[in-house]
């Protein structure tokens, strides 16, 4: 009986030990630790919002107003100087009327270096300063450098440069009143209704797309593919219901599935249309004449569009439509 | 018949236009607006409108004023018979002249368009009928406005004698209708069917013309002969048409105008009249012999027969293309009767319905995307449509018996006559090929094998 005791007395002490290393935590299990996630920063973009993305940067700090991106400050704008623009053009000369003697080339001056002056080129700012290089002031001025400070003769025509606003306030009085001389003295060129096509400006555009006020390389906060401002998804499926209920084409007229009806509106602030359409194909048969008569009807009689909004009128103030029936006749 | 000038506010002479022209280049405002354009393309993407609400255009029609009582008189009833037409026709919802706001008391001024808004009309049409000369012609005039686009669309004038005023009026119709649906009318039309008196089992057939709308009723032949399947040429106002006396049936020729009549031949086991070709220079038709029928075509004027088909099946209803290089037909080549296409010279032939059924009597549209034809399966006789490339099929009426579809000039409407069974006899009904719109044609008694005539005023 001792020894069951025992045996019992010590087995229990070692179950109690046992627990109580258990409870100690030597062996216990520690809990899965598990770093937290990092929040991911979610904007809610509505679908207005999402069509009026611009074209930028996903991670590009957001702006209030974005500037446009450029990459080269635009070149100082000339002076437009209408009298001196009719100069450059010859003169439109119809065939039945016999040539107009040549008009006078320029009033005679007698100070040649304000001459000079007359004819700015803005596009060719080099060349002008070459025609400098007779002026007399410019002479004048390069002497007293080469005595003060006795320069090298490569770096003389520069400093004529630097030195250029100052010759300019004693030359501009002089220079000045000859462009008036030259608008009262030159004979109007004569219109010729007949050359309407030699009046068009031929010179190649420029391109003024990646020049700016200042100089900017950092994008806007937007989407590579943006465009912007647009119409909403929302307004033009507005819209686009709208002229469909009152879009009423003739169907079954021959081949009425393929006449394609493409056409400009402008519309004023209070929604309706500012000017009757602007048609942009031709009426070549009977189908195509139908189709445009009630495509233009269907603009008229759905104004006003009220689904647009007043404040973002830039939108929507000129809506360029296609009237285009192939799923409605088509198969 | 003339064209007519809109009223003077609208009329620009093409000097102003090009003074106007000039002194906008001398501007510089034609260049400014050109490169506008430009820039408004690439700017903003085009809204595209691709479902619309096809409905009828409301039209409203005043009646056309006449001088004396009896002239007015004659110009509401010409106002009446536009009308019906456009009503008819299913793309019009002429206006209910008790709705008018406005009377027109001068068909040569510009309409006061907001008055015509207000009853919701898209297009009004005006006219005046007036007597001319010693004869008493009769001088009709009609304007077509736009109500909603403010502008003049369309004008003419006529002069004729005053019993032909009812095709003035049809004439009127179909100039409105293609203006507005850019697609020819089919009012200035006749229609040659079978008129049917008598009972089930003592019929009298005799052959009748009236105009499309059942209008002036008559008789080109006396019904001692049975009379069937008339087939109008598609470009001249001549008929053939298949006649059984005491011996084979004859095949006639007969010119609408003048009633002259041409026996072309007497041909045994003939069940349907030959069709014309579309210079009106050959008919075709086919011929039994045995227990086969084959396929014919025959030159009018030489009467030299030529076979196109020579197999041991029945060919049968042929009927040419509009552009007459192709010929379609029915045959049971293949086991039940379907619709083949093969040249017009002959040669092979190619297999264009596969449904259950059989499909006979093929008619080729005049504007030449579809092929009519009548199905028969399970009791019903249905008129469907099919495109000569095999797609497209459409049953368009189905019903106990519907038979003998023809077409009307512009390919937009079917004819067919419908037989209700039983103590009644058939009649004559017109749809369109999209399956709506179908109408009844009044006739004075039952009517069978409608043909439907070009158009009278092109032929």
């Amino acid at each position: 009986m001792k020894t069951g005791l025992t045996i019992s007395t010590v087995g229990h002490a070692a179950l109690l030990a046992w627990v109580a290393l258990l409870a100690s935590g030597l062996f216990a299990s520690r809990p899965l630790d598990t770093p937290p996630t990092e929040s991911m920063p979610i904007d809610i973009v509505s679908a207005t919002e999402l069509s009026q993305l611009r074209a930028g940067k996903l991670d590009a700090p957001k702006a209030e107003k974005p500037k446009p991106q450029v990459e080269k400050i635009a070149d100082a704008k000339p002076q437009p100087n209408s009298a001196q623009k009719v100069v450059d053009k010859p003169e439109i000369v119809s065939s039945f009327a016999p040539a107009p003697q040549p008009p006078e080339p320029k009033v005679a001056e007698p100070k040649r270096p304000a001459e000079a002056k007359v004819e700015p080129k803005p596009k060719e700012p080099e060349k002008k300063e070459a025609e400098h290089k007779p002026d007399p002031i410019a002479e004048a001025l390069k002497q007293d450098e080469a005595k003060s400070s006795e320069a090298k003769p490569e770096t003389e025509p520069k400093k004529v440069e630097a030195k250029k606003p100052d010759v300019k306030p004693e030359t501009k009085p002089e220079t000045k009143p000859e462009p008036k001389k030259v608008e009262v003295t030159k004979p109007q060129p004569k219109f010729d209704a007949n050359r309407i096509a030699a009046l068009l400006d031929k010179r190649e555009a420029q391109r003024q797309a990646a020049t700016g006020d200042t100089l900017s390389r950092t994008p806007a906060l937007g989407t590579r593919t943006g465009e912007s401002p647009q119409l909403s998804a929302s307004e033009i499926d507005a819209f686009r219901h709208k002229v469909g209920t009152c879009w009423n084409p003739p169907a079954g007229a021959p081949n009425a599935d393929r006449v394609r009806v493409l056409m400009t509106i402008r519309l004023k602030p209070d929604r309706t249309l500012a000017a009757p359409p602007e048609v942009e194909i031709s009426a070549r048969d009977a189908t195509t004449q139908a189709m445009i008569d009630a495509a233009v009807r269907a603009i008229i009689q759905c104004q006003p569009y009220a689904m647009f909004s007043p404040q973002r009128y830039d939108a929507w103030k000129e809506i360029p439509l296609d009237f285009n029936p192939i799923e409605m006749f088509g198969g | 018949m003339n064209n007519l000038e809109p009223p003077s506010p609208w009329m620009l002479s093409r000097r102003r236009l090009l003074a106007g022209a000039a002194g906008l280049s001398a501007a510089g405002l034609t260049v400014a607006g050109l490169g506008g354009g430009q820039r408004r393309s690439e700017a903003a993407p085009r809204v595209t409108i691709t479902e619309g609400n096809v409905q009828p255009i409301p039209i409203a029609l005043p009646d056309f004023l006449g001088g004396t009582p009896a002239d007015s008189e004659l110009a509401r009833n010409m106002t009446q018979v536009i009308t019906a037409d456009l009503r008819r026709c299913g793309l019009f919802a002429p206006i209910d002249p008790a709705a008018f706001i406005e009377k027109v008391t001068n068909s040569d001024a510009v309409p006061n368009y907001p008055s015509w808004r207000a009853i919701n009309a898209q297009a009004l049409v005006v006219g005046r009928l007036r007597r001319q000369g010693a004869d008493g012609r009769l001088q009709t005039e009609f304007r077509l406005w736009d109500v909603v686009e403010a502008k003049y669309l369309a004008g003419q004038q006529f002069v004729t004698t005053p019993e032909s005023w009812r095709r003035i009026a049809h004439i009127i119709a179909d100039l409105i209708y293609e203006r507005l649906t850019g697609d020819t009318g089919y009012f200035d039309t006749r229609i040659v069917f079978v008129d049917e008196t008598g009972s089930r089992d003592r019929r009298v057939k005799r052959l009748a013309i009236m105009d499309q709308d059942g209008a002036g009723v008559r008789y080109l032949t006396h019904g001692q002969d049975l009379v069937l399947t008339p087939r109008f040429s598609p470009s001249s106002q001549e008929l053939a048409y298949m006649s059984y006396g005491q011996g084979d049936p004859k095949v006639y020729l007969l010119k609408v105008e003048t009633l002259d009549r041409e026996i072309v031949g007497n041909f045994p086991g003939m069940s349907f009249s030959p069709r014309f070709s579309p210079d009106n220079r050959r008919v075709v038709m086919s011929l039994q012999q045995g227990g086969n029928s084959n396929i014919f075509v025959m030159d009018l004027q030489s009467k030299a027969t030529t076979r196109l088909t020579d197999t041991a099946a029945i060919d049968t209803a042929p009927c040419y293309s509009p552009t007459g290089d192709r010929i379609c037909f029915e045959s049971d080549r293949g086991g039940s009767q379907q619709i083949y296409i093969m040249s017009a010279s002959g040669g092979p032939a190619e297999r264009i319905t596969f449904g259950e059924g059989a499909y006979s009597t093929p008619v080729w549209s005049p504007r030449g995307d579809f092929i009519a034809f009548t199905r028969i399966g399970q009791g019903q006789f249905a008129i469907g449509v099919i495109k000569p490339d095999k797609s497209g099929l459409r049953i368009i009426t189905e019903g106990y018996h519907n038979e003998g579809p023809t077409w009307a000039p512009n390919g937009r409407v079917l004819m067919f006559f419908r037989d209700p069974g039983g103590n009644g006899g058939p009649s004559l009904y017109t749809i369109d090929v999209t399956g709506r719109n179908e109408q009844r044609v009044p006739t004075p008694s039952f009517a069978s094998d409608p043909a439907w005539s070009p158009l009278l005023t092109s032929s």
